[in-house]
């Protein structure tokens, strides 16, 4: 290489581009593409199972209004966090979240291991005016929620839809939804889906090895 | 990371290393042609301002030579370069392994020693008392609040106050702790709404409230024959069910008329969670020493 072709490159704002991206992308490509594509290969684990119809509502209420803007659910490998929140998050543990709800901003805290942490009617309160069981919190309260209600044929699409995309929903699992959800609001499906975070899929430890340590490499 | 995989990875770190260091031997050797006064050629603004030709500085040299080094010492110890696992052996889980266990040691000393008094007597220990009040605000203060002093809309007691729904010893606080409660007091609309009225101003004749001495008198009846089972004869109630004593002026959902009479026609229910599952028993026994303290604040006062 001469320095002409230096020249070149410099003195052409287009090759100079090409060549830009062409260095960048390599570290995305190293790290992202085998990822990317064995992520489809991961299984769910025995304890992991898809959402129930109420709980796939309240996910699809939390995705609506924006929750994940302000809290992750992804507890890191790291002491401060599993300290407070537990067990680190594993992939398996997401196989059934379309999209995933990991993410690394927290104006609040991570939930996805809130379940079970605090009852239902203080998550009721909670949602309906955060700054009645926590004075300090700059939450937005969610009332309409408590006089939304659900449409039962609509979490059927939403299942069938899963189905395909892979979700073991049976056609029972199907024809039971709007049972399950009749009646309830989108408050209460929310409620469900919050109360139900890291309870339903918390790796197990065996023989002081957690069930997922992350695989090798 | 399969064997395909692992090589795409050495390729792309092969490739991207090669580049820069091809660039990094290169550049300084190149013959870069240069005019009579030392520049390039290259001019903007209309000649106003030229390129020179230069040296690369020997610091920056050094120093990319030196990110060389240090990428490839980095390789050898750390995974990185397809599935070689690094010689150090390095993962996350594994620093967050050891990280946990050299907490654990430092701890452990801590530890022994508060297990070895009840929680009426770790509440006079200074040092229990900041792991206590941490842990506390972390997880019981949603409910009780930072200060302890409970949430009457949730139904979340004061813990200040040495009054007890289900026993005030540092075992009982332990138990309620570790295995949570669940307090239910069933709606007594059925009974009527004159009724429920009547009962309010019994309620508040227990404590000595103001209260409306006809309709009480009309619903002690009521009281004694229903009421009673769970919160005694006299209005004291039981800490074996949970059931509140109405004979004092703590509330747990609210003493206002219209708070009791609510309370008696819709029935209320308090839940608190289990912590066995997120708190150890050591961090049990601290959070009791601490929410015995809220409620005894002279205990240790001189420490």
């Amino acid at each position: 290489m001469a320095y002409r072709h230096f020249e070149a490159i410099e003195k052409h704002a287009g090759l100079l581009g090409v060549g830009i991206a062409i260095m960048v992308s390599l570290g995305g490509l190293a790290e992202i593409t085998p990822l990317f594509v064995e992520a489809h290969a991961l299984k769910a684990p025995p304890n992991v199972h898809p959402y129930d119809p109420l709980r796939l509502a309240g996910r699809d209420v939390y995705v609506r209004e924006g929750c994940y803007l302000c809290h992750s659910q992804m507890i890191r490998a790291l002491r401060f966090e599993t300290e407070r929140y537990g067990h680190y998050s594993t992939a398996e543990e997401s196989v059934y979240d379309r999209p995933f709800q990991w993410g690394s901003k927290r104006t609040g805290p991570d939930l996805a291991r809130v379940g079970g942490k605090y009852s239902d009617d203080w998550q009721r309160m909670h949602l309906m005016n955060p700054r009645s069981v926590v004075p300090q919190s700059n939450m937005p309260g969610y009332p309409w929620l408590a006089t939304a209600s659900i449409d039962g044929a609509d979490i059927q699409a939403r299942m069938r839809v899963l189905r395909r995309l892979g979700d073991p929903y049976s056609d029972a699992d199907i024809a039971a939804a709007p049972g399950a959800v009749k009646g309830k609001t989108e408050m209460d499906a929310l409620i469900a889906y919050l109360q139900g975070l890291g309870i339903k899929n918390e790796p197990t430890v065996a023989d002081g090895v957690p069930a997922n340590d992350g695989g090798a490499p | 990371m399969s064997a395909g995989w692992s090589l795409w990875v050495m390729f792309l770190v092969v490739l991207n290393l090669g580049i820069a260091f091809f660039l990094y031997l290169w550049g300084p050797r190149a013959k870069i042609p240069t005019r009579p006064d030392g520049t390039s050629g290259h001019v903007w603004a209309h000649g106003v301002l030229r390129e020179g030709v230069r040296r690369l500085p020997t610091w920056w040299l050094v120093l990319s030579g030196g990110m060389f080094g240090v990428a490839l010492i980095y390789l050898v110890l750390y995974p990185g370069f397809g599935s070689h696992k690094g010689s150090l052996g390095w993962t996350s889980h594994g620093e967050l392994a050891r990280d946990q266990a050299s907490n654990a040691a430092r701890l452990e000393p801590l530890m022994q020693r508060f297990m070895l008094y009840t929680p009426e007597q770790l509440a006079g220990d200074p040092a229990a008392r900041q792991l206590g009040q941490r842990l506390f605000e972390d997880n019981c203060a949603a409910c009780h609040q930072r200060s302890g002093k409970g949430n009457q809309r949730l139904g979340a007691p004061n813990l200040t106050d040495d009054d007890w729904l289900y026993g005030g010893t540092g075992k009982d606080i332990a138990t309620s702790i570790r295995n949570g409660r669940a307090g239910v007091m069933p709606p007594w609309a059925s009974l009527g709404e004159q009724n429920v009225k009547n009962l309010a101003q019994y309620v508040l004749s227990l404590s000595g409230s103001p209260h409306d001495a006809k309709m009480a008198a009309a619903a002690e009846p009521i009281f004694k024959t229903t009421c009673a089972a769970c919160h005694g004869p006299g209005g004291k109630g039981n800490q074996a069910l949970g059931a509140p004593n109405l004979t004092d002026h703590i509330w747990l959902h609210g003493g206002s008329l219209a708070d009791i009479e609510t309370t008696i026609h819709d029935g209320r229910q308090g839940h608190m969670p289990n912590w066995d599952r997120r708190l150890d028993e050591g961090q049990i026994h601290v959070l009791a020493a601490y929410v015995y303290h809220l409620a005894h604040p002279d205990v240790g006062a001189n420490d």
